[in-house]
């Protein structure tokens, strides 16, 4: 009898335990439950910030998250392959890319009350369709060393990197890389030409003699640790990472033209109009837009936060501070080429054209 | 009842000419319409993509780049690969098994470890352009970034171990006997290789060189890595035309002229080796 009062009540306090444990496993039941949401965005280790800060906090709510690596160009290409249906739900897209984007209605609306942390962006840089993430400066990246033993001065403009003295010694961005297209722009201006008048641009690049054209940034990286080169047009973060791997760089914003100095290329978010995980897709461009993982990002990439509150800290990175520029009225004078005016596939015939042997 | 094995053939054979035939119809398809940006293609068929390529420096040269890189890297690949494969087909000890065995596993290195490996040892501050330098050989680094030098070195990269592969099945096929019949009736080595292994192995060398050709013609990654955005083969241009002009149907009209192109090199190379055969320059 003992023994039967003994079971019963241990079974009571059992079930109620489980039904304890069940309660409240339903009331910790993620956000996100069994929700993948796929990501298209570039490898390496752009991807690991991405896994480090915003993936464990999606599968805090119950989801995943999985990756389609490449470049935007190549996320376009699997897109118009798949006519629209698109194998991820949300991309990382160029200013170079969102009229293409908008023109074949790829994207689908933002739910902007759901991305409390645009508050922290610039008007310009919040659309109904496309949101800012980052964005990155073009510098001249040189080798200071190599500069002084030449008895070159640090230079200030593109022409500079005509000097004979670097015949050989200078990489470009080649047309297809990721800042192929701002920084050609950029030399179109240089150049004294604008978007619509490209052949100053292809004139100052063959004046410049480079060594190689870069498709990818980890290659100026190798270039300026082999001694290859002695200065690169690339975006600061690639000099920040040529920095950590030992090289004696540091970067120059050059000066264009009476209303620019410095070249500004923007990255945005945009959710594919054939997602069905429009919430979490929302969900992950606030968590991206977050002030924290912005400025991890920034610290371990070079890109530059949109997140105001996280631009205002870069300063506490020394080196990004020394590579960056930081002020709003700086950052307002970088030239942001128009888009609108360009003709991409004008530009990359004219290019090839230009530079092949 | 006869066992009718063939029979087994037709899965892969069905399957093989699917893939290939449903690949290249769609660029085939595609190059016979006009561009109509972010990959549309206009209703009406025309040759215009041909009549643009063909009437253009640029693509023409671009043809002739890929061609010439992908011949001398053929050639560059047998004369190198050649006497490797000979050397470890005649060893008679085990070391033959290893340096086999070492080949194949360079075989399956990836070509991006391949040529960053390339571009470390050419680079300016590297081993070979230092000892260069010192010796007095050349007064400036050399390079091999930028140039159809080192399209070519990377193509042969890419190829070699392959080529040393087909070129060593060739030479186990050929009796060692015949040699030393023709040693021990007084015939040099340089008389043995030029009159008995040449003839014997030519066949073999034939279609192993348009393999390696065929493999040159259609490779991208050395092409883009080495050629440093400078030099043009035609697989590199495709991928340009596809990724950043969007212009499928020119992009397809790239892929059908190199497609025909190597079709037509290596119809013309079978028939060469027909000609040097009913010459009797060549034993098959």
């Amino acid at each position: 009898m003992k023994y039967r009062k003994s079971f019963i009540a241990t079974s009571v306090a059992m079930a109620l335990g489980v039904g304890s444990v069940l309660a409240t496993g339903a009331s910790l039941a993620g956000e996100f439950d069994g929700v993948t949401l796929k990501v298209g965005t570039w490898g390496g280790s752009w991807k690991e910030n991405i896994v480090n800060v915003i993936v464990p906090k999606f599968e805090a709510e119950g989801g995943t998250i999985e990756f389609v690596t490449g470049s935007p160009q190549a996320n376009l290409a699997k897109l118009i392959a798949g006519r629209g249906k698109a194998p991820f739900d949300i991309m990382e897209i160029l200013d170079a890319q969102i009229q293409d984007f908008r023109s074949a209605e790829f994207l689908q609306p933002l739910s902007l009350d759901a991305i409390p942390n645009k508050a922290h962006l610039e008007d310009w840089q919040v659309s109904d369709d496309t949101i800012g993430s980052w964005f990155t400066q073009e510098t001249i990246c040189y080798n200071k060393d190599k500069f002084a033993e030449l008895g070159i001065e640090p230079p200030k403009t593109y022409s500079d990197l005509a000097n004979p003295k670097l015949e050989g010694r200078l990489s470009i961005p080649d047309i297809t890389s990721g800042g192929g297209l701002a920084n050609f722009g950029a030399f179109a201006h240089a150049g004294g030409g604008d978007e619509a008048n490209i052949q100053p641009g292809l004139d100052l690049v063959k004046s410049m003699n480079a060594l190689k054209f870069w498709s990818r940034g980890g290659e100026v990286v190798t270039q300026f640790q082999s001694g290859d080169v002695y200065a690169a047009v690339v975006h600061a973060g690639w000099c920040v990472r040529a920095k950590n791997a030992g090289s004696n760089v540091t970067t120059v914003h050059p000066y264009i033209n009476d209303q620019h100095t410095g070249v500004h290329k923007h990255g945005w978010l945009g959710i594919m109009k054939s997602s069905e995980n429009a919430a979490a897709a929302n969900w992950f461009i606030n968590e991206y837009l977050d002030a924290g993982f912005q400025f991890e990002f920034a610290t371990k990439s070079g890109v530059v936060p949109v997140n105001k509150e996280a631009i205002g800290r870069l300063s506490e990175d020394p080196v990004l501070d020394e590579m960056l520029q930081t002020s709003s009225e700086e950052i307002s004078q970088q030239l942001r080429i128009d888009y609108s005016k360009a003709d991409i596939a004008d530009w990359t015939d004219q290019w090839n054209r230009s530079v092949a042997q | 009842m006869k066992v009718r094995w063939e029979l087994l053939l037709i899965p892969g054979f069905l399957i093989t000419i699917l893939l290939i035939v449903s690949s290249q119809y769609v660029f085939l398809q595609g190059s016979f319409h006009r561009d109509l940006g972010l990959g549309r293609l206009s209703e009406a068929m025309n040759l215009g993509n041909y009549f643009k390529f063909f009437s253009d420096t640029f693509y023409l040269n671009t043809l002739w780049i890929t061609i010439k890189t992908s011949a001398l890297a053929t050639l560059s690949t047998i004369l190198l690969g050649f006497p490797v494969a000979y050397l470890i087909a005649r060893m008679r000890s085990r070391w033959a098994m290893i340096l086999l065995a070492g080949v194949v596993v360079a075989t399956f290195v990836t070509i991006v470890i391949k040529v960053f490996g390339l571009i470390i040892i050419f680079s300016a501050d590297g081993w070979l352009n230092r000892f260069l330098l010192w010796v007095g050989f050349i007064d400036r680094p050399y390079t091999i970034i930028g140039n159809e030098v080192g399209v070519v070195v990377g193509l042969m990269h890419f190829t070699l171990g392959f080529g040393v592969l087909l070129l060593y099945s060739v030479i186990q096929t050929i009796p060692r006997s015949y040699e030393d019949a023709a040693q021990i009736h007084g015939a040099s080595r340089w008389r043995v290789h030029w009159r008995i292994m040449l003839p014997l192995s030519l066949p073999g060398i034939t279609v192993g060189a348009l393999m390696i050709f065929n493999m040159s013609m259609g490779a991208f990654t050395s092409a883009a890595l080495l050629g440093g955005g400078r030099v043009f083969t035609l697989p590199v241009l495709i991928q340009r035309t596809v990724m950043m002009e969007i212009k499928y149907a020119m992009a397809g009209t790239l892929a059908a002229v190199l497609l025909v192109s190597v079709i037509l090199i290596n119809l013309l190379s079978v028939y060469l080796l027909k000609r040097l055969k009913a010459a009797r320059l060549v034993i098959a």
